[in-house]
């Protein structure tokens, strides 16, 4: 039972990092419409600012957190500024093929310049823990899990309580309609493709705690980040929670019941995205 | 005008006639961190050989060629360096997947091989009926072997009995995992525990979950740099009692020794800088006049001693002709910072260099890689966890 309990909780856990990044990517496609594939690369940059803060500066990755998530909304506005503004009205496969350009220059870029190398930060806190009983929870698992619940509260909130956010929400209804009524369209997208990568960095932040900071770092939560958006459905951000929690509590049940299961794990958010597809254009025809 | 064009010839005529070595590594991609050791360690050696006279009285030229970690970028690269840079001699090479792919193209180009590492058997059944395919590391049965040796005696000492192994679900885990459970119960342990995990993933909390459950003496890791501090992390998080966590990944993470996570954790080295032999003392010396500190990566002596024997032995051959070459090669009896470096027949291959007896065990112990096993190389006792 105790192993059961714990493999609920590991799950539950990793569900908050998952959570992170992809809040950020529904916040691109539900507002601005555009699936940026180069989410996971300004995840990337947010590890790597954590690590250079920490291993130049010795300043603590939580600390700098605030700074690192306005240096990334400023690196993703100004690549709004330059590309993507461009490609809004392009076809969408003309989008999808900017951002795929983009996370590969980026990713490439990093590799350039800082190599392969692994990079890990060390913080008094990182092996930190809390004993209920005969279950564990890690610390650092949990601060994300906090940070995802805060976040995800905190951008609920802005969409649905602020002049910002209705505006927001407006744009990603009707562009034209927005425009027509005054909305400075351009500006909003803008803020919201900036939150959407510092967002990102937020997680990059805390993935360089709980992990290391690489190039390739990104790719495998931007991956699973997609998974969650198609589960809770483009651009829901309320769904992202109860999403990635299925994910992670999925995955968590598969490698401790599964024999082999490390290696089926991320076969889990193929089958989900899968399922969910098949079961929408089933929901679609009836 | 004149003046600059008569320099022009002399550089061009030094040149010409100079042996070249290309020289393949992972210079980018998952394998960097031994690449880029491996790299310095030629550098090094290319500027003693040089110094001291060069090859065939003239100074060897390196050409270094980036296989990015990845097959499909290693193949074109390395008939880059055969047919275009038109290289006498072919170095270097890490990892055993780019190693498999250039097989084929260096058997069509007859290419003589001097090969640093790639430790994965399917290299050596690859390599096996290539007459010019020297190989410096240890076959990964030799690594086991040592492995094996140094659990026995963990066994006998400390009482170890089970062992819980965590292998990453790529060629590089996977490869010959039936073969090494059934080694480590012909020889008494109980395996508890053999599981798979993605590398990268970082995603380590079930699997130490399920260890904890079995309750291991030791946990045998097989995977990547990238696991090694998510893994060390989550044992610590589920206060997961070990005798000992022992990783074999092929490099560790940059700073993981700074770490306090790192304490006690043990792995595998062909070298370490603190090793007492004489030769090992030279290089490293060498290394920090050269390049202002010292590495704790065994790729850069091995690239050193790669092209330092290499060398010698187309100096004793008196010509770039690859059989008298190979000869002189197959002859080689030099001391080397990992011990005496000799060649003889591995189980499919002709020319083997270094064997099991070269490995050293080491923990991080205080903010360094300290060797622990064998008892005659061990700079500190070994801590055991339980």
């Amino acid at each position: 039972m105790d192993l059961f309990l714990q493999t609920l909780l590991n799950g539950l856990l990793q569900s908050g990092i998952y959570a992170l990044v992809a809040s950020g990517l529904a916040l691109s496609v539900g507002v601005v419409g555009i699936v940026n594939f180069a989410h996971g690369e300004f995840l990337m940059i947010g590890a790597f600012l954590a690590w250079a803060a920490s291993a130049s500066l010795g300043i603590d990755p939580l600390l700098s957190l605030p700074v690192v998530a306005l240096a990334v909304f400023g690196v993703g506005a100004l690549t709004y500024r330059v590309s993507i503004r461009h490609v809004l009205l392009a076809p969408e496969l003309n989008q999808m093929l900017l951002t795929f350009g983009l996370g590969i220059l980026l990713q490439n870029l990093a590799l350039m310049l800082l190599g392969g190398n692994t990079r890990t930060v060390s913080t008094p806190y990182q092996a930190s823990s809390l004993q209920l009983g005969a279950l564990t929870v890690g610390g650092p698992k949990a601060v994300a899990f906090a940070f995802a619940l805060a976040l995800l509260g905190t951008l609920y909130f802005v969409l649905y309580r602020t002049t910002l956010g209705r505006q927001m929400r407006a744009v990603a209804q009707n562009r034209r309609g927005a425009q027509l009524i005054g909305i400075n369209v351009d500006r909003v997208y803008m803020l919201a493709f900036g939150v959407s990568c510092g967002l990102a960095a937020v997680a990059g932040v805390l993935v360089s705690v709980l992990l290391f900071a690489s190039p390739t770092v990104g790719l495998v939560f931007a991956l699973k980040a997609f998974a969650i958006i198609v589960m809770a459905g483009l651009g829901n951000l309320t769904g992202v929670l109860w999403a990635s929690v299925l994910l992670g509590v999925s995955e968590a049940l598969v490698q401790t019941y599964v024999p082999g299961g490390g290696g089926w794990s991320d076969a889990v958010f193929f089958l989900m995205i899968f399922g969910t597809l098949v079961l929408r254009s089933f929901r679609g025809n009836r | 005008m004149k003046k600059m064009l008569l320099t022009g010839l002399m550089l061009a005529l030094s040149g010409a006639g100079a042996v070249k070595v290309g020289v393949l590594l992972p210079l980018s991609g998952a394998g960097s961190v031994s690449g880029q050791a491996a790299r310095s360690g030629y550098l090094l050696a290319l500027d003693e050989i040089n110094r001291a006279g060069g090859v065939l009285g003239k100074p060897l030229e390196l050409e270094f060629g980036d296989d990015g970690s990845a097959p499909a970028k290693a193949v074109p690269e390395f008939v880059k360096l055969v047919t275009v840079d038109k290289v006498d001699f072919m170095a270097g090479g890490v990892s055993s997947a780019t190693s498999i792919a250039i097989s084929g193209p260096a058997k069509q180009y007859n290419t003589f091989m001097a090969w640093i590492g790639a430790a994965a058997v399917p290299v050596e059944d690859a390599f096996a009926d290539h007459k010019y395919f020297f190989h410096y590391h240890p076959w990964a049965y030799y690594n086991f072997e040592a492995i094996l040796g140094y659990f026995k005696t963990l066994k006998t000492q400390r009482k170890a009995k089970n062992i819980a192994i965590a292998y990453e679900d790529g060629p590089f885990g996977s490869a010959g995992i039936d073969a090494t459970i059934s080694a480590f119960k012909k020889a008494g342990f109980n395996v508890v525990m053999a599981e798979k995990f993605k590398t990268g993933s970082g995603n380590f909390g079930p699997l130490v979950s399920k260890a904890k459950a079995a309750k291991p003496d030791i946990l045998y890791w097989i995977g990547y740099d990238t696991d090694a501090l998510p893994l060390a992390t989550e044992v610590k998080q589920q206060n997961l009692q070990l005798g000992l966590l022992y990783g074999t990944p092929p490099s560790w993470p940059v700073g993981f020794e700074k770490n306090k996570l790192s304490d006690n954790v043990a792995g595998l080295s062909l070298w370490l800088p603190s090793s007492p032999q004489p030769e090992s003392r030279k290089f490293v010396a060498a290394y920090k006049k050269k390049f202002g500190t010292t590495t704790e990566e065994y790729f850069a002596p091995l690239a050193y001693v790669n092209l330092k024997s290499l060398a010698a032995s187309i100096n004793a051959a008196g010509s770039t002709d690859k059989d008298k070459v190979a000869a002189e090669l197959a002859k080689t009896n030099m001391p080397t910072p990992f011990g005496p470096l000799t060649f003889s027949k591995s189980l499919k291959t002709q020319y083997q260099g270094f064997k099991s007896g070269n490995w050293l065990h080491f923990q991080f112990l205080g903010d360094a890689r300290v060797p622990v096993y064998p008892i005659r190389f061990a700079q500190k006792p070994m801590v055991w966890g339980k």
